[in-house]
């Protein structure tokens, strides 16, 4: 059958019985998808959801998602939230970027921003809008997150302290203000917010590393917004933590003068805001005391914050001043209800308190010790030109003993009608006598008298002015006449050939002459005064005889 | 009709040398070129570079195939999101083309290997003509398949300017270039003659 003129083919014999080796290479196709997944995997994290209120700026696919500026994933969809009030970006995070899904991570998108504190995000005009992430500590994760609108003021990786104030007039205080110490910027204000009660607002304030520290329990906050302007002895003076808190406000802090050290405040530590500097420095107030004053004489104005004085001292603020009327002597009175502070007296309160401690006696015996001495309550004028006033407890010796009745323990103090009443009462009585004069009458007066000029001056314009005229126009002719006259006469006396000057001159002439024969009978008599007697000496004649 | 294998000649595919096989493979007495009557191993040789090349089909098709940098922006592209920004950019005919190539031919010629591995494996009598031309079809059609390969090559040598463009190859591309290479490897180790066995010849 197998024809022997063909050759027989070399042999190989083989092992059999053993896969082949060509299955290698579905292996290494194998173990090269599987390392290709893997690292594909690693590079894709999990993915999250993310909430924000819109979607501006972010696009589906384009948008990145990053951490300090690195990209650590990608918004792959942008959809509505089912209640359609919110958009949810489901972000591809990279596998180096699943630390970003802690469950206290914070995200927000960053557009560009210009406000007060500068400039930021300036990039995504180009690049459009990115997702920001500020890492969180925690060790879980998470998959949906709601987004910031604003970035935060303090990421995790800065290191610091964030507190919480408290207060209810925040000003211009707005997310971004800076915090001062001693006129440096050492942090930011994070949040203002109203509080539960929604009467008082809760400021959240980051104060960097290593300046927080400074902030110590005894540690006292302040509003440092704006311009702080005041005219005292020392002239006009002008405050200002910074130009920039002019504008965009600011808080400043610092420890309150003459306080000892204390330990560092917590996180979280509560502290007041106070509306300035100088607030914030004063001593605060210990042992509240109400008062009650009950003032016959009306109290004008906003009662409430006026103050109360003790011996030149201000010690409290009346809280509200309220009418009330009295059935027995059918007179309206004012009940003037006020805070005070009794230890701003300083050394004297302490004096006081120990006094009252020595002696047994009860705070209202304290009082009505003092009141037995003449402790009396005063509205007095602060300000004559504003009307201001205050009230005054001064020791009256002549006042009348006074049993105090205490009232829902609130103190009564006996009050006494205040100098600013007596003062009042005369600048009431000359304003009165001001009123009496009868200006309207004056008024009419002056007005006749006028229309009587006018009428007059009316008068002269009819009548005298064209008599006048005529008058005028006689006294011309004759001024013309008068100058005619005189023109005659000239020519009489002044020619010097008139007849008045030829004789004139004649008659000068022989006067002369007569002077002259007067000089010769002199010179004569002089020499020969017996010729008076004898008559005249037949001698030579004198010379010169007229 | 009388085979070479049932009178136990093959010839030489190098040199044409006719030699008695007994059944046996064996290498060319004049040429030392292995002589066979079915292809040596060629069923798990196929069986096993068609196995590499669906596993390795997965991944071609789910990385990133193509880096691209577009000042402001960049983007990564699979071959299907390739595909389909394509069409978004109104390009039908290039995308059809691209889908063509580098997703349906590459999927037909797994699975065209895969049906005639199945059947010549049973002994199948269905269609050997048929199934004879797929064969030649497969063959003839596997050298175009490495169009997606190219075309990143070639753009990531062009376009290179700097942070502004830039094109570079994804992952994906080694993958999809063992795709083309292993199912071309395996419908080359598959012997179209053992389509017409009645039983097996190994």
């Amino acid at each position: 059958m197998t024809d022997e003129r063909y050759p027989i083919p070399t042999v190989h014999h083989r092992k059999r019985g053993r896969p082949s080796a060509v299955w290698i290479v579905p292996l290494i196709a194998v173990i090269a998808a599987g390392v290709l997944a893997v690292r594909s995997y690693l590079r894709n994290g999990p993915t999250i959801h993310i909430t924000f209120d819109t979607a501006d700026g972010i696009e589906s696919g384009k948008s990145e998602v990053r951490y300090k500026n690195v990209p650590v994933g990608r918004v792959t969809r942008v959809d509505l939230s089912p209640d359609h009030q919110h958009i949810i970006a489901t972000v591809q995070l990279t596998g180096g970027g699943a630390v970003v899904a802690a469950t206290d991570s914070r995200f927000w998108v960053e557009r560009p921003r210009i406000g007060v504190g500068g400039v930021s995000g300036l990039g995504t005009l180009l690049s459009g809008a990115y997702i920001g992430v500020d890492i969180g500590a925690s060790k879980e994760k998470t998959k949906t997150f709601v987004g910031l609108e604003r970035p935060p003021g303090v990421t995790n990786d800065q290191h610091g302290t964030r507190y919480r104030l408290s207060t209810n007039d925040a000003g211009s205080l707005a997310p971004q203000s800076p915090v001062y110490v001693q006129r440096q910027s050492v942090g930011s204000v994070l949040s203002v917010d109203l509080a539960k009660d929604g009467r008082t607002l809760d400021i959240e304030i980051f104060v960097a590393a290593p300046y927080d520290k400074f902030v110590t329990e005894s540690t006292v906050f302040w509003n440092a917004s704006g311009v702080d302007v005041t005219l005292d002895a020392s002239g006009l003076r002008l405050n200002t933590e910074s130009l920039a808190t002019v504008v965009a406000g600011g808080i400043g802090f610092g420890p309150r003068e003459g306080t000892p050290p204390t330990p560092a405040a917590k996180e979280n530590a509560r502290f007041r805001l106070y509306t300035d500097r100088r607030h914030a420095m004063a001593k605060p107030d210990t042992d509240p005391l109400a008062l009650e004053m009950q003032f016959d004489e009306p109290i004008r104005g906003n009662a409430a914050g006026v103050n109360v004085e003790l011996a030149g001292i201000h010690i409290g603020e009346v809280v509200d001043i309220v009418p009330d009327y009295d059935e027995a002597t059918k007179l309206f009175h004012y009940d003037a209800r006020a805070t005070v502070y009794p230890d701003r007296l300083g050394p004297a309160y302490k004096k006081l308190v120990a006094e009252g401690a020595r002696k047994g006696l009860s705070g209202p015996q304290m009082l009505q010790a003092l009141v037995d001495r003449g402790l009396r309550a005063q509205v007095k004028s602060s300000n004559l030109l504003t009307g201001a006033y205050y009230i005054d407890l001064a020791f009256d010796p002549a006042a009348k003993p006074v049993k105090l009745a205490p009232k829902d323990g609130v103190w009564i103090v006996p009050t006494q009608r205040g100098g600013t009443d007596l003062m009042l009462q005369k600048v009431t009585d000359i304003l009165a006598k001001v009123d009496r004069i009868p200006f309207e009458q004056i008024g009419g007066d002056v007005s006749n008298t006028a229309r009587a000029a006018s009428s007059l001056l009316g008068h002269l314009d009819a009548n005298v002015v064209p008599a006048m005229q005529g008058v005028m126009t006689r006294a011309e002719t004759a001024m013309g006449a008068l100058k005619d006259s005189l023109a005659a006469l000239r020519d009489n006396v002044a020619a010097p050939d008139s007849a008045l000057q030829q004789t004139t001159r004649s008659t000068l002439e022989q006067l002369d002459r007569a002077a002259f024969s007067l000089r010769t009978l002199a010179d004569y008599l002089s020499t020969h005064p017996e010729a008076l007697l004898r008559g005249r000496d037949s001698g030579p004649e004198p010379k010169g005889a007229p | 009709m009388t085979r070479g294998i049932d009178v136990g000649l093959a010839p030489c595919e190098s040199c044409e040398l006719v030699v008695r096989t007994h059944h046996r493979a064996g290498l060319c007495p004049r040429c030392a070129e292995p002589v066979h009557h079915r292809k040596l191993l060629w069923r798990p040789r196929a069986w096993a570079l068609l196995v590499a090349a669906a596993v390795l089909y997965i991944p071609a098709n789910t990385l990133v195939m193509m880096h691209t940098e577009q000042f402001p922006q960049h983007r990564d592209d699979t071959i299907m999101s390739g595909i389909l920004y394509l069409v978004n950019e109104d390009a039908w005919g290039l995308g059809l083309i691209v889908f063509t190539a580098s997703i349906v031919v590459p999927l037909l010629k797994i699975l065209a290997l895969a049906v005639l591995l199945v059947t010549t494996s049973r002994h199948s009598r269905w269609r050997r003509r048929g199934r004879t031309t797929l064969y030649r079809v497969l063959e003839v059609v596997g050298h175009w398949s490495m169009l997606d390969v190219f075309v990143v090559a070639l753009l990531a040598a062009v376009v290179q300017l700097g942070r502004f463009a830039a094109v570079e190859p994804g992952p994906a591309v080694l993958p999809f270039a063992g795709v083309v290479v292993l199912t071309m490897l395996a419908s080359a180790a598959f012997d179209p003659r053992a389509i017409w066995d009645e039983e097996a010849y190994d």
